[in-house]
């Protein structure tokens, strides 16, 4: 477990973990985003035969992280669930038991298709749109910060596109990595899930970008 | 099937004697090598025809088949209609389908027969495949593809009942490639069905007793039909495997055809050549060349340059307008069969086509061919230019107009490959998974199967004569139950074993299995129609995606302008706007072959001879080369043919390593795994990598540890296999070809066509997969599968030993030039860029920003 680089955002302290999340020290809360909890299920059951190792490691990551920093809450700003319910679903009910103290925040996002019910018995307390904590406003998609007159001044946390980011150096050579990603008013965290592809992003000259380099991470600009 | 018939005599037969009539009616006679396949196919023989396009090769096969079916019903053969089907002619290419079927129907109605002709293929509609299913046409017309659809019909084995032949055209096409394996498979079954009355319902064998009686007539006669290739006995074995008959033979046409090869130059030669860009700068020779000519064929190897040079030609010659056309894969199909037609009619002054007129068909009336750039292999170049002068006894003329001056020597390597007749082999493909995983759950969505059944009849093939019990039954176990999972929350669902039947039950997974096979083609495309409707063409989608709305880009001829994508389409308006983008389609960037390959390094060597003797004897293209070729020698050396020329050269991008074996694309792209991985045990180091047909570029931020002390070892054959697979690259190369594997395999799913929706949340991309098993399923058999493609498809393992040790009985030739070579600039602004390295990824990313902070 690492997580050895520390940002702040309005005086808040924030911990940025190469396992593909945040941690608010202030809030005692892991912040984390497309978990896709299911995916491996949803594609077997669709005759696609992907390994379901890797839903088993994303949870027991996830697990680990708990341990590490015993967070009081988790907020995940959407796509928690990849698609309809399935088996996989119910290995994170039982999960969940077992982590009944820690209280999971959703924001829904474009995948969070299940219905309201379901969030209810699992724990989950659902937002629709975003969630504001303090100074911080949590909504899935980035795209869509800000358009709230209430929220404006806050500053965004979101994920969705699965940020990646290109390095390239001399000998026109060039690497890509999932990526943490903050502009001076939203971050976009990487997608949680193992199972997940990247969308390259170009940061700007004031932004910052973390690249996920193994088990480290690389300040990138 | 061993024959013990009696052997029948050909010209005393009746089918014979009508046939001949028929002959004799229209003035034409038979060819000698078309009795010859029509005396062994009414003897129940087997074999391949070696016969080139336009010399009558259809009807050696077909006619053999009407002649068997005259010979048995000579009472009724005029009048018997509804015979069911006797002969299944496979095709690689559904364009070629209507041209064949036009011919046979011709003779038949000659003949005054009752037979049908139908064809198969993705472009058939429904109504007409109903119409098959309640009864089959005589002669089905059918592409590899097709042929998997069938077997995926409820009651297949009833269909074959009748047959008696089947043909496979254009073998040398399907040879070597996937589809090649599907007929394989196909044929497999096929036979299966037809020997094996035990395995059908009793339906079909109550059917089969009525329409055969007798045990003779039980016998199908399998015939390849090929152009001549390197290894046509083998191309024969391949075919007929299944039949374990050693009973077969080769019918050759041995009809000799002049061809005439003529070199267009450049009117100043560029020292310092680059691809591409030559080319279109010739287009004035291309159009006096049109000018001059009747019908004219331009072929250009991407379909990228080949709408680039549309548009030239139409800028610099408006006059053109109306009589030129385009012709690729990714055109709308009626446009294309629109072309086809034309070129018949002899209405088209020129078309511009890719690989995608290759095949088949005659145009009569074209009369030259002009190539443009290399063609890659003598086989293809010798194939396009026979596609001119089709009369018998008229010279096909071809021009070879290169896209940069070095290529001018390919041209002479041509010629002298020509006239040895070096022509390359087809290795045919070895224990494909990918397609044996499609066409087991093709076979379980119709009737289901029985493993071991289906394994008996997979080993006759030759692709799988050499798959293990274990291989076959973890490709089950992986249909069944679908690799690694964590049992009690696992609902993997695909073949279920019923009472030991594999079935696939769910409908939508057969609907779906379905509409996945013959899906070859990996990358996405998208539809493109314009927004009032009208359909243009296909596009990659990793285009389309960097374009923004507004953004013009040209496809099948048109200027358009990209307004959105939706479902799976991209809609487009007409634009008369000068500037636009060119579409790239991936894929088709076909090697040198190791034939052209041994002949470009003889003229190299002829080149190094005149360079040096003013007096020596050389072609006129090597010696129009003469300015490029005295700077080369000024500033590094010009290799013979017992060298290998290596040179260092360093720029401000950094330090250069080219070396230069003339193998072809694929061979250097091992060779620099190979070498970068063997220099990074020296130290640790990181290359970026560019490569074309003649040589490979090695660049990095460090001075490369290469020099006569070490050269030797570095090349040296020894632990060959060990070190290419630890080299990073194997990896990145074995990315590309999972694409490919995913889709065959089933693992990527395309979407419902139209039904965009319908496939939600199921879109995943090959290189995600391919990271996802790399990292967890290692030994998943498809991936494994994508690791030995490497080696042999790639690498071509068996080419790049003898590359090795070519170059271990070679001169290893080491300059330092002062600055880039004629033979080094091509490679050096060639864009075709990967990354090799021993580095740790962390320290690599750190010392990528240091540099970059300078």
């Amino acid at each position: 477990m690492n997580a050895s680089h520390q940002i702040k955002i309005k005086n808040q302290n924030l911990w940025l973990s190469s396992e593909r999340c945040l941690y608010w020290e202030q809030e005692k809360a892991l912040v984390l985003s497309d978990l896709h909890i299911g995916k491996t299920g949803h594609f077997r059951k669709a005759g696609i035969a992907v390994p379901q190792t890797i839903f088993k490691e994303d949870m027991h990551r996830l697990v680990s992280l708990i341990q590490h920093f015993s967070p009081s809450k988790l907020i995940v700003v959407g796509d928690m669930f990849h698609s309809y319910a399935n088996k996989e679903l119910e290995l994170f009910t039982k999960w969940r038991g077992d982590f009944s103290s820690v209280d999971v925040k959703l924001v829904k996002g474009n995948h969070d298709i299940l219905q309201k019910k379901w969030y209810s018995n699992a724990g989950i307390e659902l937002f629709d749109s975003a969630l504001t904590i303090a100074g911080f406003c949590f909504q899935h998609d980035p795209g869509e910060c800000g358009m709230d007159e209430a929220n404006k001044k806050k500053y965004v946390f979101s994920g969705h596109i699965h940020p990646g980011v290109t390095i390239s150096g001399m000998g026109k050579q060039s690497l890509h990595f999932p990526c943490f990603y903050f502009t001076d008013t939203y971050c976009v965290l990487p997608a949680f899930s193992r199972f997940t592809g990247t969308v390259s992003i170009r940061p700007k000259e004031d932004d910052m970008a973390f690249a996920i380099v193994n088990n480290s991470l690389v300040r990138v600009n | 099937m061993e024959n013990n018939l009696p052997q029948k005599k050909l010209h005393d037969t009746p089918g014979y004697k009508i046939v001949s009539a028929w002959f004799a009616s229209n003035n034409m006679s038979p060819f000698a090598f078309q009795e010859e396949a029509w005396q062994h196919i009414i003897n129940n023989q087997s074999g391949l025809v070696n016969a080139p396009t336009g010399c009558g090769k259809t009807f050696s096969v077909f006619l053999g088949a009407v002649i068997n079916f005259i010979n048995n019903n000579v009472d009724g053969y005029s009048k018997k209609k509804k015979n069911g089907l006797q002969l299944l002619w496979v095709t690689p290419l559904r364009a070629l389908a209507k041209d064949i079927a036009r011919a046979m129907e011709e003779v038949i109605a000659g003949l005054g027969m009752q037979w049908q002709i139908g064809s198969r293929n993705g472009d058939t509609p429904i109504a007409e495949r109903q119409k098959q299913r309640r009864q089959m046409p005589e002669v089905l017309i059918i592409t590899p593809e097709s042929m998997h659809l069938l077997l995926a019909q409820k009651d297949y084995a009833e269909i074959f009942t009748s047959l008696k032949t089947i043909a496979v055209d254009e073998w040398h096409e399907l040879l070597g490639s996937k589809r090649g394996v599907q007929v394989e498979l196909a044929i497999s079954r096929i036979l299966g069905v037809t020997q094996a009355t035990g395995m059908l319902s009793s339906r079909t064998e109550r059917r089969s007793r009525e329409c055969e009686g007798s045990a003779e007539q039980r016998i199908v006669n399998l015939w390849g039909i090929s152009a001549t290739i390197g290894n046509l006995e083998q191309a024969r074995d391949v075919l007929l495997s299944p039949l374990k008959t050693h009973n077969s033979v080769i019918v050759r046409a041995n009809i000799p055809k002049p061809i005439e090869v003529i070199s267009v130059f450049p009117d100043e030669i560029e020292k310092y050549p680059w691809s591409g860009h030559l080319g279109i700068k010739l287009v004035h020779k291309a159009i006096e060349i049109i000018n001059n000519s009747r019908t004219t064929l331009i072929f250009i190897n991407t379909r990228g340059m080949s709408e680039l040079w549309y548009q030239t030609l139409l800028k610099e010659c408006p006059d053109l307008a109306g009589a030129i056309a385009l012709h690729h894969g990714s055109i709308d199909m009626e446009m294309r069969t629109w072309v086809e037609e034309s070129l018949h009619t002899g209405i088209l002054k020129a078309v511009v086509c890719t690989a995608s007129l290759d095949l088949g068909v005659d145009f009569r009336p074209v009369e030259t061919v002009i190539q443009v750039g290399s063609p890659k292999g003598v086989a293809r170049f010798l194939q396009r230019a026979g596609r001119s002068g089709h009369q018998p006894g008229e010279v096909s003329r071809i021009y070879f107009l290169p896209t940069h001056s070095l290529e001018l020597v390919e041209a002479a390597a041509l010629k002298a490959a020509k006239d040895i007749n070096f022509i390359e082999s087809r290795d045919p493909r070895i224990l494909c998974f990918d397609v044996l995983v499609q066409y087991l759950c093709t076979l379980a969505v119709s009737d289901g199967f029985r493993p071991e059944e289906i394994f008996e009849e997979v080993r006759t093939t030759y692709c799988y004569r050499d798959i293990t019990d274990d291989e076959f039954s973890q490709i089950t176990h992986f249909i069944t139950s679908g690799g690694t999972a964590l049992q009690q929350y696992d609902e993997y669902k695909k073949v279920e074993v019923i009472d030991g039947l594999y079935k696939i039950n769910s409908r939508r997974l057969a609907m779906r299995h379905r509409l996945h096979i013959g899906t070859i083609v990996s990358d996405p495309m998208l539809k493109v129609r314009f927004i009032g409707g009208g359909y243009i063409g296909m596009i990659e989608e990793w285009f389309i995606s960097r374009l923004q709305p507004g953004d013009v880009f040209t496809l099948a001829g048109r200027t358009l302008e990209f307004v959105m994508i939706k479902e799976m389409t991209v809609l487009a308006r007409k634009s008369s706007s000068k500037k636009s983008n060119i579409p790239s389609w991936q894929g088709g960037r076909m090697p040198l072959s190791a034939n052209l390959g041994i002949m470009l390094r003889k003229k190299f060597n002829e080149a190094y001879l005149v360079t040096n003797d003013k007096k020596a004897q050389t072609d006129v293209e090597v010696k129009a080369l003469e300015p490029l070729f005295i700077l080369q020698q000024s500033l590094s050396h010009i290799p013979k043919e017992d060298e290998l020329l290596i040179e260092h050269i360093e720029t401000k991008d950094g330090y250069h390593l080219f070396v230069y074996p003339f193998e072809g694309r694929l061979v250097h792209e091992a060779l620099g795994a190979l070498l970068s991985y063997r220099l990074s045990r020296i130290t640790p180091i990181t290359f970026s990598f560019a490569m074309n047909d003649y040589g490979f570029e090695l660049l990095s931020d460090r001075p490369i540890p290469l020099d006569d002390s070490n050269a030797d070892e570095l090349f040296s054959a020894e632990n060959l296999l060990e070190d290419i697979q630890r080299s990073v690259n194997s990896a990145e190369m074995a990315k590309r070809k999972f694409r490919d594997i995913a889709v065959i395999g089933g693992l990527i799913f395309q979407g419902y066509p139209g039904e965009y929706k319908k496939a939600r949340h199921l879109q995943s991309s090959a290189s995600l997969l391919f990271q996802v098993f790399n990292e967890y399923d290692k030994n998943n058999l498809l991936l494994r599968q994508a690791y030995n493609e490497v080696m042999e498809q790639q690498m071509e393992e068996a080419r790049l030993r003898d590359t090795l040790s070519r170059i271990n009985n070679s001169k290893i030739v080491i300059t330092f030039p002062k600055r880039l070579t004629p033979f080094s600039f091509p490679l050096k602004v060639d864009s075709m860029r990967e990354n090799l390295s021993s580095e740790k990824l962390e320290d690599r990313v750190k010392r990528m920003q240091e540099q970059l902070s300078k």
